[in-house]
Formats: structure tokens, C-alpha cells, sequence
């Protein structure tokens, strides 16, 4: 199943090149927008709790999102608790710290994905999961 | 899905035969070819194409995506080495001044221990001195008087002592002058 519009929420620009490239050759989504900084990100979550016509259905979000004045956990506390926990919400970062993973998950992301140079693997298995994640049904994860 | 109608599809498959030119990116996933062989050939084409070139983009965004890494790296190893650099420049700082500091210590030891030789020096040729023209005064004195007891001529003997008298008065005199000479350079000079 192919996700229709994903939101990436990263403050390496590289990084949303490698992630479009990688989520169009596996099929993964229709839609992606990129955007640098997790207060752009809660800035258009208020714009689509008042037309959520393009409001995407999952999110991806940094841990450390470097020029914001908070972190992707926080983003992702505020998009369930604030703006409706309407979409799949879950972390990709270079880190794997087991205490950031447990907070990330009390924050209400559904998965973490580890950035690496193979990330394709990686957001294979995420894909065939994703249904999972939007019933609400799949346990948290993460990929690494 | 979307379907094009006839004309657009026979344009976009001209397109593609005069001028290589296809459609790109995800568009193509969401195009039906209506069952139009040719038009499904060409979408296969194009999305095969689009795929291609995303690799290439992929593999080449991934090894700037690497050097990016190592050069951040690297350049958090040029400042800690740098950090090292200043402190060891700081630590050599302080050491060069703490061992000008002892230099200054050692040379100013070394020229009170230098004058204190010289003045021990000059004191002892004051001594010497103060005891030679005491002995000589003494036996002069001594010589005269006994002449003058016992009766003698004392012609010679009184105007060499008067001689010697006024010799070693003058001595004297130019001996404490030449000391407290060099004892006003002295202390001009520190």
C-alpha cells in the first residue's frame, strides 16, 4: 500500500533528497514535503486543523532538529496531544539511545527508524507495516 | 487514478519518440493506460527512466551525504586539536614567563652575591691596608721616639717620619676616598 502524503521534518537538507529519492524508487508514498524546523512543522498543524484537506498521514521527524526551539519528541507530543493525532507520527535519527527511544514512545510515536547509509531496507519493512501503524493496531518499532 | 484521453496520450507518446522526452516523478504512478498497449509501454518507460536517474541522484546525494560526515568530523578534530594547540601555547606561555622570572631571580642573586665578593673584597684590602699604615706609622713613631729618649740625631729620622706621616695620612685619605668611590658607583648603578 502506498502512503498518500508523508511530511518529513528534518534539519538536514540532504537528508529530504536521500529520503524522496529512497521513498520513490520503493513506492512508498505520492506526496512528501520537506521541511526543516519542528516549529514550521507545529506552524502548518495548525494550518490543517483549520482545513485538514492537506494534512499528511504520517510524519517523520528528527530527534534533533537543529535551529528549533524544540526537539521531534516534543513535535510529535504536540502533534497527538495538540493538533489531533490524526496521522502515523514516528522518529528517524542517526540515534538509537534507548532512553530518547522510551520518551519518543510516551510522546506517541508509533516507530523509530535509524538513519544509516542503507536506509531502504529499513523503510521497506516500515511500508509493509504502515497499516499497522494507521489502525492503530501495530506495536511500537524500531527499525534498525 | 487519472486517464488521459487519446490526444493527450498520442502526444505525450510523440514526444517521447522525437525527443526522448518523458513524464516524471510519482504523476506516473497514478496514470492509468486505459488499456492502451503503447501508452502502458510508455508509462513503463518513463517510470523505469524516472527510477534511474532517482538512483543515481540516491547514490550521489548518499556520498555527499558521507563526505559531509567525515568532513564534519574531521573538522571537530581540527577543533579539538586547536583547543590542544592553545592550551599547550597558553602552558608554554606561562613556563617561558616563569622561567624569565627565575632567570631574573638567578641574575639578580648571582650580581648581590658578585658585590658582596667585591665588597668582602674591599674590605679586606681596606684591612690590610688600615694595617699597614698603622705598622708603619707605629714603627715610624716608635723609631723617632726611641732617638728621641735615647738622645740621637734625629735630623734624618724626623723628617722621614714627618715624610712618612704626611705620605700615609694622604694614602689613607685617597684609600677611604677610592672606597666610598666605589661604593657611591655601586649603589648609583643598582
Amino acid at each position: 500500500m502506498m502512503i498518500n502524503s508523508i511530511l518529513l521534518v528534518d534539519d538536514e537538507n540532504l537528508f529530504h533528497l536521500v529520503f524522496e529519492d529512497a521513498c520513490s524508487l520503493l513506492d512508498i508514498a505520492l506526496h512528501l514535503q520537506a521541511i526543516d524546523s519542528a516549529d514550521k512543522a507545529d506552524h502548518l498543524f495548525r494550518e490543517w486543523s483549520k482545513d485538514p484537506t492537506a494534512r499528511p498521514d504520517c510524519v517523520f521527524v528528527d530527534l534533533n532538529i537543529v535551529g528549533s526551539s524544540f526537539d521531534g519528541i516534543e513535535l510529535i507530543r504536540k502533534i497527538n496531544n495538540e493538533h489531533g493525532n490524526g496521522c502515523v507520527t514516528g522518529i528517524i535519527s542517526s540515534s538509537a539511545d534507548k532512553a530518547e527511544i522510551a520518551k519518543a514512545q510516551s510522546a506517541g510515536a508509533q516507530f523509530w527508524i535509524v538513519k544509516s547509509d542503507e536506509i531502504e531496507p529499513r523503510l521497506e519493512a516500515f511500508k509493509s507495516d504502515y497499516l499497522g501503524y494507521k489502525s492503530k493496531k501495530g506495536s511500537f518499532k524500531v527499525y534498525a | 487514478m487519472i486517464k488521459l484521453d487519446p490526444a493527450a496520450r498520442r502526444a505525450l507518446l510523440d514526444l517521447s519518440h522525437k525527443s526522448r522526452l518523458y513524464l516524471e516523478g510519482n504523476i506516473l504512478k497514478v496514470i492509468d493506460p486505459d488499456g492502451d498497449e503503447e501508452f502502458s509501454q510508455y508509462l513503463k518507460d518513463a517510470i523505469e527512466l524516472d527510477k534511474s536517474n532517482r538512483r543515481k541522484r540516491l547514490e550521489v546525494t548518499k556520498q555527499i551525504q558521507s563526505q559531509n560526515k567525515d568532513l564534519t568530523a574531521a573538522q571537530e578534530e581540527n577543533s579539538k586539536l586547536m583547543g590542544d594547540l592553545q592550551r599547550a601555547l597558553t602552558e608554554a606561555e606561562a613556563a617561558t614567563r616563569s622561567a624569565e622570572q627565575a632567570r631574573n631571580t638567578a641574575e639578580g642573586d648571582l650580581d648581590l652575591l658578585q658585590k658582596r665578593t667585591q665588597f668582602q673584597l674591599v674590605g679586606t684590602i681596606v684591612k690590610v691596608a688600615l694595617w699597614v699604615i698603622m705598622g708603619v706609622g707605629v714603627t715610624t713613631t716608635l723609631l723617632y721616639s726611641l732617638a728621641l729618649v735615647k738622645g740621637l740625631d734625629t735630623t734624618l729620622l724626623g723628617s722621614t717620619w714627618s715624610n712618612m706621616f704626611s705620605i700615609l695620612l694622604t694614602n689613607s685619605f685617597s684609600i677611604i676616598g677610592t672606597i666610598m668611590g666605589v661604593k657611591y658607583a655601586t649603589e648609583k648603578g643598582e
